[in-house]
C-alpha cells in the first residue's frame, strides 16, 4: 500500500513524442550543416587571413597611433549621428508607410529602397554636384555653419544617405506586424493614442526597428564610395578639431593604395575587433533579456 | 453601479461592408448575445461599438449621453477583440495592471492582485502570455477589461480556440462576474451553449442588419434566418437558395412551397411515422448513430440530408448503412425562415 498508481490520461505524465525529424533527416541536417557551414567560412577565411597578416602587436600598436585614433573616432562619431538620423526621421517614416494609405505610397517606397541599390559612387557624386563651391547650396551650409564638402557634416549627410533606408524599412515591417487588436484593445482600455503608440505599439516594433538600425550602423560605418567623393579628407571642423583625417574605409584604402599593406591589415584588424565586439554583446544582451526589446519571447 | 446602452439605428461602412442600421439596447446588469453568421458584420459591430469604426448614422447613447463622437478611451467600454488582445510584452500581471497604470491609480499593485485572486492568476502572476494556456489567457483578459471599470464589456468569440474544461470554467466565471459586478455584456458568440447560459437577450445580425432583439423563447419560436435555426438547434435547415430546383411532386418542392424568404427549418421527425397523416418520402441511410436518449439516423431524400429520431435500441436491428427508409415530416413542424411565403397549397 502506499504506492503511487500511474494516472493514465493526466498531462505530462507520458512519455516525451519521438523525434521522428532527427531519426528520419540525418542527410538533410548534413546537407544544412554543409551549406551553412560553406558559408560561415566564406565570412571567416578572409578575416583570419587579415589577422594572419597582421600580428596581434601590430593590432595593438596601430591602437596607439594618432591617425588611426582620429580615422576612428571620426568613424564612430559619423556613424552614431547617422543613426540618431535614422532614429528621428526614419522610425517616422517607417510608421507613416506602415499605418497610413496615401496616393503615391508605392513611389515614396521605391525612393526609400533607391540608396540600397545605387552604386554609392554615384550617390557621392550627386551630393558632391549639390554642395561643390558655388552653388546655393554651397552658400547655404556656409552660411548656416554646416559646410559639407570634406568635412564631417559630409561625411554624416553620406552615411545618412546610404544607411537610413535600412530603418526605414525595417521599422515599416516591425510595425506593420503589430497586431492592430492588441492596439485596440490598448484604446478601449483607456489609452490615448500617443500612449498606446508608446507602451504598445513601440515596445512590440522596437525588436525590428532596432535590427534595422544596427544594419543602418553597419552600412554607414563601411561606406566608401560615397566618401571617396564628397568626403576623402576631413578637415577639422564642427565637432572634429583634429588633424586631417578620414574615416577608416577611406584611412584603410590609403594605405593600401600606399603599398602600406601592413598597415592596412593592422587597422582593418583593429577595426573589425571592436566591431565583432559590439555585435556580440548587442546579441548576448538579447538572449539573455538584459534588453527591453525581446520580452515576452523568453519569459519563465 | 450598472449601465444603460442604447444602439439607434447605427450605420457605419468598412471597404464595401454596410453595417446597419442596428437597433439595440443593453439593459443595467444584462447580457446581449450577437448571433450571426461569417460575414454578417458581427466584429464591425463591436468595433463601431467601441469606437474604431465611424458612425454614418444613428447613435449610441451610454445612460442617456450621446458618445457617438466619443473616442475609443473615453466610452469606458472593455474591449475583448478576438484574440483577446493581450500585450505579449507585458506578464500577466503587466497586462492587467496596464489599465491601472495609465491611469496613475495609487491602488494599482492592490487592485492588481485583488483582480489576480479573483480569477485564479495568482501564480501565473508573472508568466508571459505565450505560456498561458487558452483558458488562462481568457482570464487574464477578462481581469484586464475589469481594471478599466468598465460600463460595458464587448467581447468578441470569448470561447474561441478553448478546449471543454476550459470553456467549462470560463462560463462559471462569466456567471460570477453577472453575479458580482453587474456590469453589462455584449458578447459575440457561435456558440448556442454560451449564448443560453450567459445572455438574457439575443441580436440576430444578417447582411449588417438586425431584424429584431429577442429573448431565447422567442428565438426559437421564430428564428429569423438558417442560421439563427442551426443556432437555437433546428437539425434540418434549409437555405432557399437549396430548394429551388425542386421537381414537381419531390421533398424539395414540397419544402420549398413551405419556406419563408430565407428558407425552412424542422426538428427531426420521428421515424418510424405515421405515414397516413403526412406524404412519405423515401431515403438511404447515411448514418446511425445510437445513444441512450434515441436513434440519430441521417438520411437522404431528393439530394437533402434529413435527419430523423427514433426511439431507444432496446431490441431489434438498427436499419442498415445504404438501406432506404420511408419517413414522413409533419407539416405542422415546419418552420418557416424569414418572410412568410405564399400560403402552401395542398397542406
Amino acid at each position: 500500500m502506499g504506492e503511487s498508481v500511474p494516472v493514465v490520461g493526466t498531462s505530462g505524465a507520458g512519455a516525451p513524442p519521438p523525434r521522428r525529424h532527427w531519426r528520419t533527416g540525418p542527410l538533410w541536417l548534413a546537407l544544412q550543416v554543409v551549406l551553412s557551414g560553406s558559408l560561415l567560412l566564406l565570412f571567416v577565411v578572409p578575416i583570419v587571413a587579415l589577422f594572419a597578416y597582421a600580428p596581434f602587436h601590430d593590432v595593438v600598436s596601430s591602437w596607439n597611433s594618432e591617425d588611426v585614433r582620429a580615422a576612428l573616432w571620426l568613424t564612430f562619431f559619423s556613424s552614431g549621428i547617422a543613426v540618431l538620423a535614422a532614429v528621428v526621421f526614419g522610425i517616422p517614416m517607417g510608421y507613416l508607410l506602415a499605418r497610413r494609405k496615401f496616393p503615391g505610397r508605392a513611389i515614396v517606397e521605391s525612393l526609400v529602397a533607391l540608396p540600397v541599390v545605387v552604386p554609392h559612387l554615384l550617390v557621392g557624386l550627386g551630393l558632391f554636384f549639390l554642395v561643390i563651391p558655388g552653388t546655393p547650396l554651397y552658400r547655404f551650409t556656409q552660411s548656416i555653419g554646416f559646410p559639407v564638402y570634406d568635412t564631417i557634416w559630409g561625411v554624416v549627410l553620406v552615411m545618412v544617405f546610404v544607411s537610413a533606408p535600412y530603418t526605414v524599412l525595417a521599422s515599416e515591417l516591425s510595425f506593420r506586424a503589430v497586431d492592430g487588436r492588441v492596439l485596440e484593445a490598448a484604446r478601449s482600455l483607456g489609452a490615448g493614442a500617443a500612449t498606446a503608440f508608446l507602451t504598445v505599439t513601440l515596445p512590440l516594433a522596437l525588436r525590428g526597428i532596432v535590427a534595422g538600425l544596427l544594419l543602418s550602423w553597419a552600412r554607414a560605418v563601411s561606406e566608401i564610395g560615397g566618401l571617396l567623393v564628397l568626403a576623402y579628407a576631413v578637415y577639422p571642423g564642427g565637432p572634429y578639431d583634429g588633424p586631417v583625417t578620414s574615416t577608416i574605409s577611406v584611412y584603410v584604402y590609403n594605405l593600401f593604395q600606399n603599398g602600406n599593406l601592413h598597415d592596412a591589415a593592422a587597422v582593418s584588424s583593429l577595426f573589425l575587433l571592436i566591431a565583432f565586439a559590439l555585435f556580440l554583446l548587442v546579441r548576448i544582451g538579447e538572449r539573455s533579456g538584459w534588453v527591453p526589446w525581446r520580452r515576452g519571447e523568453l519569459g519563465p | 453601479m450598472s449601465h444603460q446602452w442604447v444602439v439607434e439605428g447605427v450605420e457605419t461602412d468598412l471597404d464595401r461592408f454596410h453595417l446597419g442600421p442596428v437597433d439595440l439596447t443593453v439593459a443595467p446588469g444584462n447580457a446581449v448575445a450577437i448571433l450571426g453568421a461569417s460575414g454578417a458584420g458581427k466584429t464591425t459591430l463591436l468595433r463601431t461599438l467601441a469606437g474604431f469604426l465611424p458612425v454614418r448614422k444613428g447613435r449610441i447613447l451610454r445612460d442617456g449621453v450621446d458618445i457617438t463622437t466619443w473616442l475609443p478611451e473615453e466610452r469606458s467600454l472593455g474591449y475583448v477583440p478576438q484574440g483577446l488582445g493581450l500585450f505579449p510584452h507585458r506578464t500577466a500581471a503587466g497586462n492587467i495592471r496596464y489599465p491601472l497604470e495609465i491611469r496613475d491609480r495609487p491602488d494599482a499593485d492592490g487592485r492588481t492582485r485583488e483582480l489576480l485572486e479573483q480569477f485564479h492568476l495568482g501564480s501565473l502572476a508573472n508568466r508571459y502570455p505565450s505560456r498561458l494556456s487558452g483558458g488562462e489567457q481568457q482570464r487574464v483578459a477578462l481581469a484586464r477589461a475589469l481594471a478599466a471599470d468598465p460600463r460595458l464589456i464587448v467581447w468578441d468569440e470569448p470561447w474561441q480556440g478553448l478546449d471543454v474544461l476550459a470553456r467549462y470554467e470560463l462560463g462559471l466565471v462569466l456567471h460570477e462576474l453577472r453575479e458580482s459586478e453587474r456590469v453589462p455584456m455584449v458578447i459575440v458568440t457561435h456558440d448556442p451553449a454560451l449564448a443560453f447560459s450567459v445572455a438574457d437577450s439575443f441580436v440576430v445580425l444578417r447582411r449588417g442588419e438586425v431584424r429584431e432583439q429577442c429573448d431565447a423563447a422567442t428565438l426559437l419560436r421564430a428564428p429569423a434566418d438558417p442560421f439563427a435555426a442551426r443556432f437555437v438547434g433546428f437539425e434540418n435547415v434549409y437555405d432557399r437558395a437549396v430548394l429551388q430546383p425542386g421537381a414537381a411532386g419531390s421533398l424539395r418542392a414540397w419544402l420549398g412551397a413551405r419556406a419563408g424568404s430565407e428558407g425552412v427549418a424542422f426538428a427531426s421527425p420521428s421515424y418510424p411515422t405515421s405515414l397516413e397523416t403526412a406524404p412519405g418520402w423515401v431515403g438511404k441511410v447515411r448514418s446511425v448513430r445510437p445513444s441512450p436518449s434515441g436513434v440519430t439516423v441521417e438520411v437522404v431524400a431528393d439530394e437533402l440530408m434529413v435527419t430523423l429520431r427514433a426511439p431507444p435500441p432496446r431490441a431489434g436491428p438498427l436499419p442498415g448503412l445504404g438501406a432506404s427508409l420511408r419517413f414522413s415530416i409533419e407539416p405542422g413542424s415546419l418552420q418557416p425562415l424569414g418572410k412568410a411565403a405564399a400560403p402552401p397549397s395542398g397542406s
